[in-house]
């Protein structure tokens, strides 16, 4: 039983079929590829397994729940965290809030209780702080905690986005180009960092990724989308191999 | 440490409100009414404050908000024939400010609820238009006294209501701000969609706003309503809801000590300018323009926290 299977998903904007009846399982702990030429719709993948589109038609099961009719915020909660192609932080929080936020699911308090201070209120907060400095610490942030999460260098910024969505103890990792933007020494970084977070969080990890050397590197399995279509899946050297994907990188043979 | 300083602060203003209480007979009324106007705004622009700055959900109907509490707890009041000065006074007073705050939250539920599709410019005008509509309601109800007004309500709104519930509303948002909870509306005012998918029910935050803030708008408008003793529909049109929200503005949107100064100065700015008569308003204009171009990012340059007074911005260095 795979963690997360989308059954013949379909999304359709208006005469444009974005993704076409896509079949893709993820197990647990599993690490895949997700690649494709732009505009192939792997963002769009992306956004129907996380609620922010609901696909056309189709099922999206993850851990028998179906998935579709959710919102984000539900979705979340079952287990799926993502990060975003163009990196989306708080503006105005800092690095120590932004990963206080992605905790507030381990809160029970309401608002009742925040406004009035209640003891229970301060047990939680505590435990939130350990929490969060735990985590800081073993991303190697706890020196940034009080900076604006916007404000560090890029490649801090994307990791900064990752540990976000890890703090919300995702049982599956979404991760949308997370090498995007990023020169060889901070994609080697990133590489560690995932497979450290496959280690320590014990995730099922799907990744969008342009960088081939990346997710040859990483990928176990890898996924390819051509025009919304699935057009082959299989381990990185069966995909390099297959013709179908030449032709839609490179193009037709003359 | 850290937890406690909140309960002490809460403590301590309402010591200070009982200390001013003893020498409020000594002031003359037009400062002692000044000063009970900068009470009222600043309990207005904080509870603004929470739907505009904190939920980041621009609001242009504070005054319809002010308006559904003013007249609630007139009504409650007059029906009880409270006499001012009386014991009973009190936990009446208290029970109609509670329920000015009830009935104007409900209102707040009720623009709540369509800010769930409406963003920026379109939500904004919404909301003006929903605090024109709680005002020409009122305006044609008769036994609110429609355009006349509504009369002979008792005075009993002085400097312990006021600055005691301006202490109790910074102690309550102070907390919210500050808390795991809280920081959800920061990250909705910031990005909804990066919000949601960190698990925060955006939806929820959002009414959760405008029903506190028209809460303590209803109250401000208990507070007002039993110090002017006579209020009629037109005190509460849009354009007091453009000065609340010029005050959260020049303030900083989601900062708390930034907000009651600006509220602050923006009630005394008027008056002083009085000497003047006929340009008043004009400078007053010109001021706030002034205010707006010099002021760099925010008022007192932080969200809430008034150590960045001196502590310089990451972006500044």
């Amino acid at each position: 039983m795979p963690l997360l299977s989308l059954n013949n998903c379909t999304i359709q904007f208006g005469g444009l079929v974005a993704v076409s009846e896509l079949i893709l399982d993820v197990n647990a702990n599993d690490l895949i590829g997700l690649i494709g030429p732009n505009g192939a719709g792997k963002t769009t993948v992306f956004n129907m397994i996380t609620g922010v589109y609901q696909p056309t038609s189709g099922e999206i099961f993850f851990d028998k729940r179906n998935l579709v009719g959710k919102k984000p915020h539900q979705i979340s909660h079952i287990g799926i965290a993502r990060t975003f192609q163009n990196i989306r932080l708080f503006p105005s929080l800092t690095v120590y809030e932004t990963v206080q936020v992605a905790l507030k699911k381990n809160i029970s308090y309401g608002f009742f209780h925040a406004i009035t201070q209640f003891d229970a209120m301060h047990r939680q907060e505590n435990r939130i702080k350990e929490t969060i400095f735990e985590i800081l610490d073993f991303f190697g942030l706890t020196r940034f905690k009080d900076e604006m999460a916007t404000s560090l260098p890029y490649g801090f910024q994307r990791r900064v986005e990752i540990v976000r969505a890890l703090a919300t103890k995702p049982r599956l990792l979404l991760l949308d180009e997370p090498a995007a933007g990023m020169n060889p020494s901070e994609k080697k970084e990133l590489m560690a960092l995932i497979s450290q977070v496959r280690e320590h969080y014990k995730c099922a990890i799907l990744l969008i990724e342009h960088d081939m050397k990346v997710v040859m590197g990483i990928c176990e399995r890898i996924a390819v989308l051509d025009y919304g279509i699935k057009i082959a899946e299989g381990s990185p050297h069966e995909v390099q191999c297959n013709p179908h994907v030449i032709e839609a990188y490179l193009g037709e043979q003359v | 440490m850290k937890c406690h300083l909140p309960k002490l602060y809460l403590l301590l203003s309402l010591i200070l409100c009982g200390i001013i209480l003893i020498f409020e007979k000594n002031i003359s009324p037009y400062y002692y009414q000044v000063i009970v106007y900068i009470g009222i705004n600043i309990i207005l622009a904080s509870s603004l404050n929470i739907i505009n700055g904190f939920a980041g959900q621009f609001s242009l109907g504070h005054a319809g908000f002010m308006a559904a509490g003013a007249y609630t707890s007139a009504v409650i009041t007059s029906s009880m024939h409270i006499s001012p000065g009386s014991l009973a006074s009190y936990p009446a007073f208290l029970f109609s400010l509670i329920c000015a705050g009830i009935i104007a939250s409900l209102f707040g539920l009720m623009v709540g609820i369509p800010s769930l599709r409406l963003k920026g410019d379109y939500l904004a005008i919404t909301t003006l238009g929903f605090g024109e509509i709680i005002r020409v309601i009122i305006q044609n109800l008769d036994f609110l006294g429609a355009a006349r007004g509504f009369t002979g309500i008792a005075k009993l709104s002085d400097f312990f209501w006021v600055f005691g519930i301006i202490s109790i509303l910074i102690f309550l948002v102070y907390n919210l701000i500050n808390s795991t909870y809280g920081k959800g509306f920061l990250a909705v005012r910031d990005d909804e969609i990066a919000a949601s998918a960190v698990g925060i029910d955006v939806t929820r935050y959002k009414v959760i706003a405008f029903v506190f803030g028209a809460f303590f708008a209803g109250i401000a408008g208990g507070l007002y309503a039993h110090f002017v003793t006579y209020i009629n529909p037109s005190q509460f049109g849009f354009l007091r809801s453009f000065e609340i929200v010029v005050m959260v503005v020049v303030g900083g949107m989601g900062n708390i000590i930034g907000v009651i100064i600006s509220a602050a100065i923006l009630t005394i700015l008027p008056e002083a300018l009085r000497s003047i008569a006929q340009y008043r308003m004009v400078i007053y204009a010109l001021l706030l323009v002034i205010i707006m171009l010099l002021r760099e990012g925010e008022f007192l340059g932080g969200r809430f926290n008034i150590k960045r007074l001196w502590k310089k911005s990451p972006a500044e260095t």
